[in-house]
């Protein structure tokens, strides 16, 4: 029978690591939830308020005394992507609270961890792929409104005032995209069930904004919205869009200080719990 | 009919069967992590009002009596409950027909009606075990602000508001189970009727008929201010009306979760 | 007793039972047939779980489906590795217990005899959910035993079960059946079902393909010639040492140059003679494609084709 050499053995990597590794599991994940016909009409849904805003666009150039009652400016792409919001949490609860706890139910996690993976990389692939759905309905259809509006109302939309609009779009929808991800993927690496996941994150994005009315209710200060994620992510579109809000008016930085550590929390829950191995007590 | 079949005993008592799964849901629903998500959300004006206490300049305060009005009306009544509902009551049978473990359920001599009763009964003793200490600790804390004279004036709407509470789950929770088994993904149909749906309650006309919002909120005294379209068409319905009709929604809910539950073939799901 | 008439069941556009009759009586029964064959819908269609797309399906004289007083007196282990997570071992088998009906005492008295019957009595106060796959197993089945059924339905109850653990079900197993109840055990696993009983009913495409003895079956193995694949230095060697075999079939050297297939009605002659050669000819791996439940039906069906 032989013996076999017992000692340690350093482990030497063959080849190195390659790069975009999150890519495939970007691809899957956007796969399996495309897959889904309800998604699609979902993502279709999710531009009603586009071919509405055009329309709004069209009215206004067409006939100018429009535009008192429906405004066209700036602010009207920081309204279409608070209107986006909706749908941005609709895709990200349908889309985004499965990805991770369907992958700790069926033990999938492991199958991953054990490739040429990083869990760094298993997040970034996770977290790309509800980025791209949130940017499908935030980012595409307001870029898209905004060459609409610029190919309507040349004059109005091309002028150098307003050229910093294109850039605040790509920066609000990224923002949106980025705080409704990482929150979804956090709370789907929580649970093990897509819909208790799904139903969390609601609870969560919507319990918060409640909070926020009764907290604004007893002091009276824009400050309270600081807790709230949809809050704070209106505020800031707000700011870059400068739009006047009765509400959503808490200081823009620390909306956005308020959004970093949202982030920093859902990085610390990811963190803890996206690893191959579950110890049951 | 053979003799084989003769032989066989009748199924469990109702009440029996009920009370045994009552006291597994309820069991898997208190510990659960789920539960942990419901009671940050349910007791979390518990920590807003103590928070307020802490903080707040009580001479500048509104009424704590509205205070706790804007935390019945807005966040338990609009929202929380709903959400609640949606949460727990959509799982009532979707988490064992997910879990796989429906199969044990339907395994023994029980009747189906007894086991969707004993679930619904542990949902309601759970939510409403998470709700009703919330609310009256924040009567409590908002009412006797200035001071515990005249507290006793508002304990009848206190009363009032926790029965609307249980009522109001009820119906929701008769509701979200019918969604449960009659859809196999209810969470974004459940979302878009509160958020879409109940939304017409604050629209004029008939419209907030066709909700629950709008019976729920006309149980109740208070009438906070409301942020959006609710602050030009807010309807209030005829209270008795509201009670007939919030009831009637828990019965047929339950009757059509019922019909459902007892002919579904399960392990299609699967 | 269990009966199917000219029952079928689907999934859709998928035919998983196909006008299925048949009548099980008491005793142990193995259900075999490779994966996908329609042994679990034959089970849920048995255990009522699933409602017979057409036909009829009995068990103790009532419908199977929607009849719960029925399961009084049947048991049911199913295949999926699925429980209320949280629950020990003990609340599990009390808690269903219950749920058919006995009273405090009974219930307790039930779940311990149960419990010492798969040997999970001193783990029966841990979570489900820390139990090894073997004891999830033992834990369902004791579930399925523990209201003295008269009617077992087990669906691959061996999976993950360590040898000692597999040999103690297994005589469980063999003496309900002893007692006269009815059981019937899916596997696709030949000789674990051979271990419990001698009656199988063969599955394939959602249709009994045969049903009997399992010593048929095994006749049926040797009528059909044997084939070993022998992997060696020096194939031809072997193929020499074994060409002058009265009983071998064919010889057929495999694609890479390295094998050989050969094909025998004894198989024991076959392997005493490579015993003799092995060293010679540097054998370094035999093994039968198709000693396996897969080529038996593979052999049924080509007769039936032959007898059409």
């Amino acid at each position: 029978m032989p013996i076999y050499d017992q000692r340690y053995r350093r482990y030497e990597a063959r080849n190195p690591l390659r790069e975009l590794r999150f890519w495939p599991i970007t691809r899957e994940a956007l796969k399996l939830v495309v897959a889904r016909r309800a998604f699609l009409l979902l993502l279709v849904a999710a531009w009603i308020q586009f071919v509405a805003r055009t329309i709004q666009v069209y009215v206004v150039t067409r006939f100018p005394d429009a535009g008192r009652v429906l405004p066209v400016d700036g602010r009207l792409f920081g309204e279409f992507l608070s209107g986006q919001l909706g749908f941005a949490l609709l895709v990200s609860v349908f889309g985004g609270a499965g990805l991770i706890a369907n992958d700790l139910r069926t033990g999938a996690i492991l199958v991953y961890l054990s490739r040429p993976l990083t869990r760094v990389d298993y997040i970034l692939g996770k977290l790309a792929a509800l980025m791209s759905l949130n940017l499908f309905v935030t980012l595409a259809p307001a870029l898209m409104l905004w060459i609409v509006a610029v190919s309507l109302a040349p004059e109005q939309f091309a002028s150098l005032k307003l050229m910093w609009l294109p850039l605040a779009i790509v920066l609000h929808s990224l923002v949106i995209s980025l705080a409704m991800g990482l929150m979804a993927l956090a709370v789907s690496s929580l649970s093990k069930s897509a819909r208790v996941a799904g139903l969390a994150f609601a609870g969560l994005f919507i319990g918060l904004e409640i909070a926020r009315g009764v907290l604004r209710g007893m002091f009276r200060t824009p400050e309270t919205g600081l807790i709230s994620l949809q809050g704070n992510l209106h505020a800031l579109g707000n700011a870059l869009f400068g739009i006047q809000h009765r509400f959503f008016n808490q200081p823009w930085p620390l909306a956005a200080l308020a959004l970093v550590v949202m982030a920093a929390l859902c990085l610390w829950v990811l963190r803890a719990r996206v690893r191959a191995v579950e110890v049951v007590q | 009919m053979s003799a084989d079949e003769k032989a066989l005993p009748p199924p469990v008592p109702f009440l029996r069967a009920a009370r045994a799964v009552f006291d597994l849901s309820l069991e898997e629903m208190v510990w659960s992590r789920k539960s942990l998500v419901m009671a940050g959300l349910l007791l979390m004006p518990v920590a807003l009002a103590v928070l307020f206490r802490l903080v707040a300049n009580l001479k500048h305060a509104p009424a704590g009596i509205d205070l706790y009005g804007l935390v019945v009306a807005m966040y338990y009544l609009r929202n929380a409950l709903p959400l609640a509902a949606l949460f727990f009551a959509t799982a009532l049978i979707a988490d064992e027909v997910e879990g796989r473990t429906i199969t044990y359920l339907l395994s023994r001599p029980v009747s189906r009606a007894s086991i969707l009763c004993g679930k619904f009964a542990a949902y309601v003793v759970t939510t409403l075990t998470l709700t009703l200490p919330g609310i009256v600790v924040c009567f409590f804390l908002l009412v006797t602000l200035r001071g515990f004279s005249g507290v006793a004036a508002f304990v009848p709407d206190l009363l009032r508001d926790l029965a609307v509470a249980a009522l109001a789950l009820c119906a929701y929770g008769a509701l979200f189970t019918l969604l449960g088994v009659l859809l196999k993904r209810p969470t974004i149909p459940g979302l878009v009727f509160l958020v879409g749906w109940e939304s017409l309650a604050n629209l004029p006309g008939w419209l907030p008929r066709y909700t629950v919002t709008a019976w729920v909120r006309s149980l109740i005294s208070h009438r906070p201010v409301d942020e959006g379209l609710a602050e030009l068409f807010q309807t209030t319905l005829p209270a008795g009306e509201a009670v007939v009709v919030l009831v009637a929604i828990t019965i047929l809910g339950l009757a059509g979760a019922y019909g459902i539950f007892s002919r579904r073939q399960f392990v299609l799901d699967q | 007793m269990i009966e199917f008439a000219r029952a079928s069941c689907w999934y859709g556009p998928v035919i998983a039972l196909n006008d299925v009759s048949a009548t099980i009586g008491p005793g142990v029964t193995g259900l075999l047939g490779p994966n996908g064959a329609g042994k679990s819908t034959f089970l849920k269609l048995a255990a009522g779980q699933l409602k017979p797309s057409q036909g009829e399906v009995k068990v103790l004289g009532a419908p199977a489906w929607g009849v719960p007083e029925v399961f009084h007196r049947v048991g049911l282990c199913p295949e999926p590795d699925a429980f209320w997570d949280g629950l020990s071992g003990w609340q599990f088998v009390t808690f269903l217990l219950r749920l058919s009906g006995f009273d405090d005492a009974e219930v307790n008295r039930r779940a311990e005899a149960a419990l010492v019957e798969v040997d999970l009595l001193a783990a029966k106060d841990r979570r489900i959910g820390g139990y090894s796959k073997g004891m999830r197993q033992r834990v369902k089945l004791a579930q399925a035993i523990a209201h003295d059924p008269q009617v077992l339905l087990l669906d691959e109850p061996l999976t993950g079960m360590d040898p000692v653990n597999r040999h103690r079900v297994v005589e469980l197993v063999k003496r309900l059946g002893r007692e006269g109840r009815t059981i019937v055990m899916s596997s696709h696993v030949l000789y674990e079902v051979e271990a419990m009983t001698r009656n199988v009913l063969l599955v394939h495409q959602g249709r009994i393909l045969a049903e009997g003895d399992v010593r048929e079956i095994r006749d049926l193995l040797d009528e059909h010639p044997h084939a070993a694949s022998v992997r060696a230095r020096d194939p031809r060697r072997v193929a020499r040492a074994v060409l002058d075999l009265p009983e071998v079939v064919s010889v057929e050297f495999g694609e890479g140059g390295d094998s050989v297939v050969v094909r025998t009605a004894r198989p024991d002659a076959f392997y005493a003679a490579l015993t003799e050669v092995a060293e010679e000819a540097g054998v370094y791996e035999v093994f039968s494609p198709d000693e396996d439940l897969e080529s038996v039906f593979k052999y049924l069906l080509a007769r039936r084709g032959g007898a059409r």
